[in-house]
């Protein structure tokens, strides 16, 4: 069953916190995103993961397959919260396109 | 034995493979405010629908909202593209997009369909530089041998000659395209940007007749835009408003300088290389004014002029995939870790290995 938009926010957990570390604040940004299958997840990584964020510094993204969970570090809110939005944007179109030109081959 | 030997010789093998069984690429563009997505067989068109962003005017396209634009229609415009084509998506043998040079939010927006329908379809990708999309679609188009290239847009302009495995750069802007002046002057005298600024430049150009004198930059083998932009964008104010010019005899002075400068570096790499051909790429290439400067001067030097049509001349996806064959059947392929964007790219950074 194709995954939209609209299941997806329901299940996404997103949590932020701000941890101490020594004498820098860093914030954090947890996002777990649920995917039909262990395919469409890695597809929807593979085309969201090459491209540099466009800021070269204050933040760092990791998106991670396993347990499918992300994991964003910041040093300022403001650019997390690009990043974050910008990610879901584009995350959201690779799901419309995976409905739209899916199901993936058999390999 | 030996007259079997020698009809062998004699005789020039080819293998003529049925048109079912060539490679069809799909290509994606998106670089700037064109989104166009294009599919070729063996040097066939087979579809290269596009859209474009187009502002009020005065106003130039920002990246994000360009972005936002090409989101909303790319996959009505890549089903177009299957559709037109009478295709499926099983039929596409790659894919091709535009890794760079562009605006970099648009880039990615493409590039993540192009990434997603490879993986969908398991099909390999190709990243394609926009500059040598319009080359090679150029050179499909007009058969042009071996020419001397005016590539000029809103975003580029470069002279380039094709040696040794390499598209070099002759000579090009040290600032602005001569496109991005054009458009700019647009915005100041508030013309529409539909279908584009440049077209309505031209239009309106036609009807001018005072010169007004502007400065001529030409540097050695490379052309400078951004004074004559700040020249014109003041002369405009002053002129307009005291009824000295009318904006149609902005145009045409404009033109007429612009378009000057780009034959003179046309022709001063035409004569470093020997070179008897001139083709003309890019948006600004549909210019008629231009092709017959362009014209003028090949006519004198005994060489001979292309241009494409603006189905080909504007940004569009076919260029792309016709760019992503080329590389594709002299054995590139970009790995999906390696698929990342690039608002800088040099069209002399790629090694094209589908040429002597």
């Amino acid at each position: 069953m194709p995954l939209s938009i609209r299941s997806l926010t329901k299940h996404v957990n997103m949590a932020a916190c701000k941890t101490e570390n020594g004498s820098e604040r860093k914030l954090e940004f947890f996002l777990k995103v649920p995917f039909p299958s262990e395919r469409e997840a890695t597809i929807a990584l593979q085309s969201l993961s090459p491209d540099p964020e466009p800021r070269k510094g204050g933040i760092t993204k990791n998106l991670d397959l396993s347990g499918q969970t992300l994991r964003w570090t910041a040093d300022e809110a403001r650019i997390l919260r690009v990043s974050v939005s910008s990610f879901l944007d584009h995350l959201s179109l690779v799901m419309e396109t995976m409905d739209a030109f899916g199901p993936p081959v058999s390999q | 034995m030996l007259a079997v030997v020698m009809v062998l010789q004699q005789a020039s093998v080819r293998l003529i493979l049925p048109a079912e069984t060539m490679p069809v690429v799909i290509g994606f563009e998106g670089s700037a405010n064109k989104i166009g997505v294009g599919i070729i067989r063996d040097g066939e068109v087979l579809s290269n629908p596009r859209r474009t962003y187009i502002t009020p005017p005065g106003q130039g396209f920002l990246p994000g909202e360009t972005a936002k634009h090409h989101r909303g229609v790319i996959l009505t415009v890549l089903q177009e593209a299957l559709d037109e084509a009478g295709l499926k998506a099983a039929d596409i043998d790659c894919v091709a997009y535009t890794k760079g040079p562009g605006m970099g939010a648009p880039l990615v927006t493409v590039a993540i369909v192009a990434r997603t329908v490879a993986q969908l379809w398991g099909k390999p990708l190709l990243g394609v530089n926009h500059c040598i999309g319009h080359i090679e679609m150029g050179r499909l188009i007009t058969n042009a041998q071996n020419p001397t290239v005016l590539y000029v847009s809103g975003g580029n302009t470069q002279v380039i000659a094709y040696s040794e495995r390499r598209y070099r750069i002759f000579g090009e802007t040290i600032d602005i395209a001569v496109g991005n002046c054009l458009d700019r002057l647009a915005r100041v005298i508030k013309i529409s940007n539909d279908p584009s600024p440049g077209y309505n430049i031209e239009q309106m150009a036609k009807k001018g007749n005072k010169y007004i004198e502007l400065p001529y930059t030409v540097k050695g083998m490379d052309v400078s835009f951004s004074g004559i932009l700040s020249y014109i964008e003041d002369a405009a104010h002053k002129l307009l408003s005291t009824g000295q010019c009318t904006p149609e005899d902005l145009c045409f002075s404009l033109q007429e300088t612009l378009f000057a400068m780009l034959v003179e570096i046309t022709e001063r790499a035409m004569a470093h290389c020997g070179s008897q051909e001139v083709l003309i790429v890019g948006g600004v290439g549909c210019n008629l004014r231009l092709q017959e400067m362009m014209g003028v001067m090949c006519k004198e030097r005994g060489a001979r002029l292309f241009a494409t049509d603006e189905r080909f001349c504007i940004d569009n996806g076919v260029m792309i995939a016709q760019a992503g064959w080329e590389m594709f059947r002299s054995g590139h392929v970009t790995e999906l870790s390696d698929s990342w964007i690039t608002q800088r790219y040099r069209t002399d950074e790629v090694e094209v290995t589908w040429r002597d």
